[in-house]
């Protein structure tokens, strides 16, 4: 097997009632549906190699999550191909099931009025884990996550955070080979975020597993993901290197310059755009390929005593994914 | 097998964290028993056969009626619906678990935890009301009663796991549907009274659905009212409605999963 996943021209529609606010809508809603067809998918492809861990990057609403749910075998693909371990997920065949896990930072399966211990040993028996090793994996998560002396305590008793480690401890019991985390750090305090983003470049190390995260939370993305998938309105718009994603999205560059003498903005939105003005430091973003003028002309014009061109920083690509501004720049 | 026995372990141990719930569940059993004691108590006043049965047969029917409804009525897998509605289906399907399977033992442990409550509940309503009431001495009827109480077991739990499919497509009315055709079943089943009280032809239509298979035929058969060869054909019925009723309910479940979108989660 020399590819965990493969993605094929995947394409995903659903069917959404729309309804007209208000009572009488209702009424009409019910005599006479109307449908609209959503096109959450249309046409990704993609495939991932044995251990590698993905960030999976797009705006609400993008398809990030309906990707992973047909991943997982949730969703019945409305056409295309998917391969996952070599099976077809929509079948859902037990030994395919043993070997993923699909963790959503919403999403609760431990039991709400027992401890989160009975869910485990629920899963034990539910995956046929052998009693031994469940009781090592146990160990080494909870230790991990430091939930020793909450998890004899009934579910609903636990703060939203405790709730989401042990969630993520229910979800790795079985120790998966592929892992679809959705927003795993949602709700988690700081300290907390770090310790689920270690265990999961650990256990990605550890185990060879292959990972795809998606997260609106930058430093995820940052730490974890050394290659990334970039998806909106259910097409991709960029899959390769972290690093290449300024390259390929960052139109401009930044120059910040050192002035000795003041001026009025005006003067120098002649140049570029202006992102900053405290004197004496000045930022001006201006496009890429004009980035050399700009710069001799900063230095002809104005009394510079420093000045330096800087890429549009990672974040701010990010950022720019997040808003979905990319495909309106290209 | 040491999955659903663990599924059996921690649904018992669900239900136990319930337990002022369950008192009320269990009461309002009770009351049900209790209105149906004194409102054919009322009508059997000054007469002792109607409806061609007899004071001590009806009575008899109530109180067999406790046990039955205790075995067949209390259920689980009522969340379903819910489940298919809001998303939380997500959970299961992602499980190498049978749904069904998992239901069913869930609906098991139920069950027994009621049985136990019902039966209880039964002799203590005896020794109150003393009312007269006939025990099955004949084993063939008491096999074949128990056979039927298994056979409705099945038939409920697929209607209303049909019943529960529903939302794939209009999660709307997860309730609605459920409660619908739990209020059919609750009257055509024999649950608030036999249902041979019916005009002949009604009951003879109704003899060929499978809801009088729920209450009313096993009842019939505790009773000894049926002849052997129409216990036998009222078992050979009920089996049949088995497996009419699980492919139907396997094809909705099949294509509601084509549609499902797992929202919310």
């Amino acid at each position: 097997m020399d590819k965990a996943i493969i993605v094929d021209h995947l394409v995903k529609n659903f069917e959404v009632n729309q309804k007209e606010p208000g009572l009488i809508g209702a009424f009409k809603s019910i005599l006479s549906p109307k449908k609209k067809q959503v096109h959450a998918l249309r046409g990704v492809s993609f495939t991932i190699q044995p251990g590698e861990l993905i960030g999976f990057i797009g705006p609400n609403g993008a398809g990030k999550t309906t990707t992973l749910k047909t991943l997982s075998g949730l969703l019945y693909p409305t056409s295309g191909f998917i391969e996952v371990l070599e099976y077809d997920p929509w079948e859902r065949k037990p030994e395919f099931l043993r070997s993923i896990s699909l963790v959503m930072g919403q999403k609760n399966q431990l039991w709400w009025d027992l401890p989160a211990r009975e869910t485990f040993e629920l899963n034990r028996a539910i995956y046929e884990i052998p009693k031994r090793e469940y009781e090592e994996s146990l160990n080494e998560l909870v230790s991990l996550l430091e939930v020793e002396k909450l998890i004899d305590t009934p579910v609903r008793k636990l703060s939203l955070g405790q709730r989401m480690k042990m969630e993520l401890i229910a979800a790795l019991i079985h120790k998966p080979k592929v892992l679809f985390l959705d927003e795993p750090t949602i709700g988690l305090d700081l300290i907390a975020q770090q310790k689920v983003r270690d265990f999961i470049f650990a256990y990605n190390r550890k185990y060879n597993a292959t990972i795809i995260l998606t997260s609106h939370n930058m430093d995820d993305l940052i730490d974890l993901a050394r290659r990334v998938i970039v998806i909106d309105e259910g097409k991709i718009l960029f899959d390769g290197a972290f690093e290449e994603l300024t390259n390929k999205f960052a139109k401009e560059k930044i120059i910040k310059a050192t002035l000795s003498k003041e001026y009025p903005v005006e003067d120098f939105e002649k140049i570029g755009k202006v992102k900053k003005l405290a004197f004496p430091q000045v930022t001006i973003s201006v496009p890429r390929s004009a980035t050399a003028v700009a710069a001799a002309e900063l230095l002809q014009n104005f009394p510079v005593e420093d000045l330096t061109i800087e890429e549009v920083s990672i974040e701010e690509v990010i950022r720019k994914v997040f808003k979905g501004e990319l495909h309106k720049n290209r | 097998m040491n999955k659903y026995w663990q599924i059996f372990k921690i649904s018992l141990t669900q239900e136990l964290a319930y337990r002022l719930n369950f008192i009320m569940w269990r009461l309002r059993n009770i009351i049900q028993i209790l209105v149906f004691f004194f409102l054919w108590d009322a009508v059997f006043l000054g007469t002792n056969q109607i409806f061609g049965y007899t004071r001590i047969q009806i009575f008899t029917y109530a109180f067999v009626l406790i046990i039955v409804r205790a075995i067949i009525f209390s259920i689980r897998s009522n969340d379903i619906a819910g489940q298919v509605a809001n998303g939380e289906l997500t959970n299961m399907l992602l499980k190498p678990i049978n749904y069904f399977k998992y239901w069913i033992t869930r609906d098991f442990a139920y069950k027994f935890l009621n049985i136990i409550f019902g039966i209880v509940e039964v002799f203590g309503l005896i020794l109150i009301l003393k009312p007269n009431i006939f025990l099955q001495t004949n084993p063939f009827y008491f096999i074949a009663f128990i056979a039927s109480l298994i056979i409705a077991i099945f038939i409920y739990f697929i209607i209303l796991s049909i019943a529960s499919f529903v939302p794939f497509w209009v999660p709307e009315i997860a309730w609605g549907a459920q409660f619908l055709t739990l209020t059919i079943v609750e009257f055509l089943s024999g649950a608030s009274f036999p249902i041979d009280v019916f005009p002949n032809y009604i009951y003879q239509f109704l003899r060929f659905t499978p809801l009088p298979y729920l209450i009313f035929i096993p009842i019939k058969i505790y009773l000894g009212n049926f002849s052997y060869s129409l216990v036998f054909q009222s078992l050979v019925i009920g089996i049949i409605w088995v497996f009419i009723l699980w492919r139907i309910s396997n094809e909705v479940w099949k294509r509601g999963l084509k549609v499902y979108e797992g929202v919310g989660r």
